[in-house]
């Protein structure tokens, strides 16, 4: 825990200590009074300096000895599903583009609760369908929100 | 009076018929959202937003109002069935509504959490009515120092009472800050940190920052830890008897104080009233060995507390542009993204809107106690929706809401990745609240800020010359310093309050 606390914070340093050099290739002041860097270099400046801070703090707490049991990334039976629901996230998010909604979200639908457990074969049919083309249906004729189409038609 | 007169051309809006049906569908939407373990009300809003895309600004807002509202009275049927709080605020009900259902009462105390909350709500309400036009009216007389003080004050106050370490929560609301700075800057013009990516010039959109933060990130941790207990409890009535009610008269009015008051400061969490209000009527009590143990005055209190809150909440967001919670952050965007900007400018730019709204609340309330003290029994089947189904119903929504405000992938990679940060920044105990309070005021504080400085001629001195600018940045500073040399007596007094 402790470890992965420091190596968030490390990252947040990071990512401040980047928004001053970007900030400082806009300008901070102009003739008419704070430029565009002006607000973001010194929220980035007060960031990293709470980030070292933070860091200093946590690198002084004494060990807890839960901590040796708490892990950060998942593990086990969770971790499988949690790795299915990160992998057909990004699998459907890439689909999407190519094949449409419908057939991409069938497809996660389908898969996604066979990784969860489900085994009825016909309750994950009825599931996928309803959960892709009735979805579809529903909001682009019912709610107007355009949902992507493949290029070819479906 | 001009209030009461505004209220009444509101409430001619709101019982129209289409927007009852908003109403009605997001109470009953908010409760299924609650009643599911892991998905608090900012989730269940945020979620939600692209089913109010095709409603007009009014509209959208009540159906989300009322998913709001909804969540939080939902959340309150997991706790007492099975020990399960469906979101934070319900925590404290756990205590005495589920001792309640293992005696067998589980009616009486889901029927004393809605009577409750409709009391709380109702009358919130009313003082909302009361207060934030006389609010706004003051705010008007605000310029961009002072808007940039309360807003410095608002997310200093949320960082000081949200988090447990201050010092994350202070670098997370740097962190939001800078996240909101993406994209052009509101002033000149030019674009900041986009590196030439075209769907950055907009900014990071707050609906999939949020689905990513909450939704997906939830449903991650539920993955992980997944567990099925469901406890039959028997709901024999979904009604309280006579003495049950008698007796919960005062924990209810306390409970509508409590919430009421706590709502109206930025920060405080839904939690806090519920605990001070459980805490407050077991100490007035003759008989506080009762709590925890099944006494209704317990969940009566809690509930109506929480209730109260979430509607007295509404009062900085409405009259001040300020939201003071997560799920008040998300409503927040859904009415920027419907072209409304809140604060004091509201109740004279848009007063048929937001008297509509209002009167909505009122509606809301009424339509939760009719449909929840009856349709009690058919929430708890909710229940036993199994997870998978429950989890890829929720991404669906994810996937459209991430999509479909701009119709493009990137929304929905940035949800996926900030649904995966949002995970580990939750296992490591960083504080998410304060960074998306700042994602959203963000554009704001630096537009005052900026101003400020341009009429000043670049001189801070400006903050020195307005006693209300002044005043509202002084608050933070007391704030935090008293959290950081707090009492150390404090902790074990709140520990052993509730046990």
């Amino acid at each position: 825990m402790r470890q992965g606390r420091l190596i968030a914070t490390g990252a947040m340093l990071v990512f401040c200590v980047f928004a001053v050099w970007q900030s400082l290739l806009l300008s901070l002041t102009d003739r008419l009074g704070p430029g565009p860097g002006f607000f973001p270099f010194w929220l980035a400046v007060i960031g990293a300096v709470l980030a070292v801070a933070l860091l200093i703090t946590t690198f002084r707490e004494a060990a807890d000895p839960s901590d040796a049991e708490t892990r950060i990334l998942p593990h086990g039976e969770g971790g499988k599903r949690w790795l299915a629901i990160v992998v057909l996230l990004a699998a459907v998010t890439v689909a999407m583009e190519f094949v449409g909604f419908r057939i991409a979200m069938f497809a996660f639908n389908a898969i996604l609760v066979i990784a969860l457990g489900e085994r009825r074969w016909w309750v994950i049919a009825v599931f996928a369908v309803l959960g892709s083309v009735g979805v579809y249906y529903v909001f682009t004729t019912w709610l107007d929100v355009l949902l992507p189409v493949a290029p070819f038609g479906f | 009076m001009e209030s009461l007169g505004h209220l009444l051309s509101g409430f001619a809006a709101a019982l129209s018929w289409y927007y009852l049906l908003y109403a009605l569908a997001g109470c009953i939407l908010g409760t299924l959202i609650g009643v599911l373990p892991g998905l608090g009300p900012a989730a269940g809003t945020a979620i939600l937003i692209p089913l109010t895309f095709s409603l007009d600004p009014t509209g959208a807002i009540i159906m989300l109002s009322a998913i709001y509202y909804g969540a939080m009275y939902g959340g309150t049927i997991t706790s007492v069935l099975i020990n399960v709080p469906g979101e934070a605020a319900s925590v404290i009900t756990c205590i005495d509504g589920h001792q309640m259902a293992r005696q067998g009462r589980a009616g009486s105390a889901l029927g004393i959490a809605a009577i409750g909350s409709f009391v709380g709500g109702t009358l919130a309400t009313v003082a909302l009515v009361v207060v934030a036009m006389p609010l706004a009216s003051l705010a008007l007389k605000f310029g961009p120092a002072e808007f940039f003080a309360l807003m410095v004050a608002g997310l200093c106050l949320v960082v000081g009472l949200a988090g447990k370490n201050i010092m994350a929560a202070l670098l997370m609301t740097v962190i939001g800050l800078l996240l909101a700075l993406i994209g052009l800057d509101p002033v000149r013009g030019a674009p900041r940190f986009t590196f030439g990516v075209e769907e950055l010039f907009d900014g990071i959109g707050f609906v999939p920052v949020v689905m990513g933060l909450f939704g997906v990130a939830e449903l991650l941790l539920a993955a992980e830890t997944r567990q099925t207990h469901m406890i039959e409890a028997e709901l024999k009535s979904w009604m309280p008897t006579r003495q049950e009610c008698k007796d919960c008269v005062g924990a209810i009015l306390r409970g509508t104080g409590v919430g009421f008051v706590l709502g109206l400061i930025p920060g405080v969490g839904a939690i806090v009233p519920t605990f001070m209000a459980y805490v407050l009527e077991k100490r007035v009590s003759k008989t506080p060995e009762r709590f925890g143990k099944g006494a209704i005055e317990g969940v009566a209190s809690a509930e109506t507390a929480n209730n109260a809150y979430a509607n007295a909440a509404m009062v900085p967001l409405l009259a001040l542009g300020i939201p003071s919670s997560p799920t008040i952050a998300v409503l927040m965007g859904a009415f920027i993204i419907n072209g409304i900007t809140p604060g004091p400018f509201l109740f004279t730019e848009q007063p048929t809107l937001v008297w509509t709204v209002i009167a909505s609340f009122f509606v809301g309330n009424v339509l939760l106690l009719i449909l929840n003290l009856p349709l009690v029994g058919l929430w708890a089947k909710l229940l036993k929706i199994p997870f998978s189904y429950m989890c890829a119903g929720v991404l669906i929504f994810c996937i459209i809401g991430a999509y479909g405000l701009k119709q493009t992938m990137f929304d929905v990679w940035v949800m996926l990745g900030f649904g995966i940060i949002g995970y580990l920044l939750r296992k490591l105990d960083f504080p998410i609240a304060p960074a998306i309070l700042a994602l959203i005021l963000g554009p704001m504080m630096e537009k005052s800020l900026r101003t400020t400085l341009e009429i000043s001629g670049g001189s801070f001195a400006i903050f020195l010359d307005r006693p209300v600018a002044l005043v509202l940045l002084t608050i933070p500073l007391i704030v935090i310093g008293f959290l950081v040399f707090k009492p150390r007596s404090l902790a074990p007094l709140r520990e052993s309050d509730v046990e």
